[in-house]
């Protein structure tokens, strides 16, 4: 079956899920995985949706028409074959907290040490709080490590740039047991 | 004496709340040994329990001495019928997943120390306490014999700290 990622985004208010989802239901549209959330004052929707007969991007005609009148922006995507699957990642998975004051390039350091060791991640996750006077960085990251790689060396990789970035930072493991 | 096919779900025996053990028969001798067979076989199960065999009766079996986990902080193999928490302290939460519930996991938050009355295999009655990665184990597998899976307690979807203050 024909794969397609679908990304709606729009100011938040009660309603566009089910507005979303009736036009999905009645195209016979089945939705494989998503993830939907309220960033800021938008509401976003991320959604691997599936068809049995529609095979490309045209098929889904002016479906979506009446979501964008009503102010959210639609963007449709066609996946390759395969390109619905969750890749089996074996490594040992790490929740990593990052938090301080608020300066600029905190993801981007810290994505990069991880990226730069084929770490992968899996979730992220970012907000700024406290007061205007004196904002604090939040940012919360799952990433999957590479089979051989322990906590250990993730963690000390953190500490160098505790020093240089002047932020918190813990990481723990958070691989699931199996019960 | 056999290992048997774990119950995924939807199979609604899974869902279903077990019968108390009144007799302690041959069957609930054989039982005892499929859970134990059954957990052993799939190599890294910590425990099962009996509806996830097929059996609506009320038996687990609970093995965390050989994880990483549960290691340092067991009673070894406990074979329970009948386990009934009678106290529970603190809060933990892990990340859990489950043979019955396949490519699923989410953050339960369970107690972290539980005292557990039950009847041991040989019919004598036991109270153990029991802190850790065993008692989450444990508190997964009396779930079973309440119909309830871990999909019943995810406490949070995963990361989400920052929704709590809006």
């Amino acid at each position: 079956m024909q794969h397609f990622a679908l990304t709606i985004i729009g100011r938040d208010r009660p309603g566009i899920v089910s507005q979303v989802t009736e036009i999905l239901y009645r195209l016979g549209c089945n939705i494989a995985d998503s993830s939907c959330s309220i960033l800021g004052g938008q509401f976003a929707m991320i959604l691997i949706i599936a068809h049995p007969e529609i095979s490309d991007r045209d098929g889904f005609g002016n479906a979506f028409v009446a979501l964008e009148d009503s102010g959210l922006s639609v963007y449709l995507r066609t996946l390759k074959p395969g390109g619905e699957k969750h890749p089996h990642m074996d490594g040992e998975i790490c929740l990593i907290s990052v938090y301080g004051s608020d300066k600029a390039g905190i993801v981007y350091r810290v994505s990069r040490e991880l990226g730069d060791r084929k770490i992968n991640i899996t979730d992220l996750n970012t907000k700024l709080v406290g007061t205007e006077q004196r904002p604090v960085y939040v940012m919360m990251l799952e990433a999957v490590l590479p089979p051989e790689m322990e906590i250990n060396e993730i963690n000390q990789i953190m500490n160098n740039l505790k020093t240089e970035l002047q932020v918190d930072i813990s990481v723990r493991s958070i691989t699931p047991v199996e019960l | 004496m056999a290992v048997r096919t774990i119950r995924v779900y939807p199979d609604p025996i899974l869902k279903q709340p077990c019968a108390a053990i009144d007799q302690l028969d041959a069957s609930v001798d054989a039982l005892l040994q499929d859970l134990t067979d059954t957990m052993l076989f799939s190599g890294h199960s910590v425990g099962v329990a009996a509806p996830q065999i097929g059996d609506s009766r009320r038996a687990v079996v609970v093995d965390v001495s050989k994880s990483k986990l549960g290691r340092d902080n067991n009673h070894g193999l406990l074979t329970m019928i009948n386990p009934l928490i009678i106290d529970r302290e603190g809060k933990h939460t892990m990340r859990e997943g489950c043979m019955s519930v396949p490519d699923y996991t989410g953050n339960v938050e369970r107690a972290e120390i539980v005292v557990v009355q039950f009847t041991d295999r040989d019919g004598g009655e036991r109270v153990i306490r029991s802190s850790g990665f065993e008692a989450v184990a444990i508190q997964h597998e009396i779930d079973h014999l309440d119909g309830l899976l871990f999909l019943d307690r995810v406490s949070s979807l995963k990361t989400d700290v920052f929704r709590r203050k809006g």
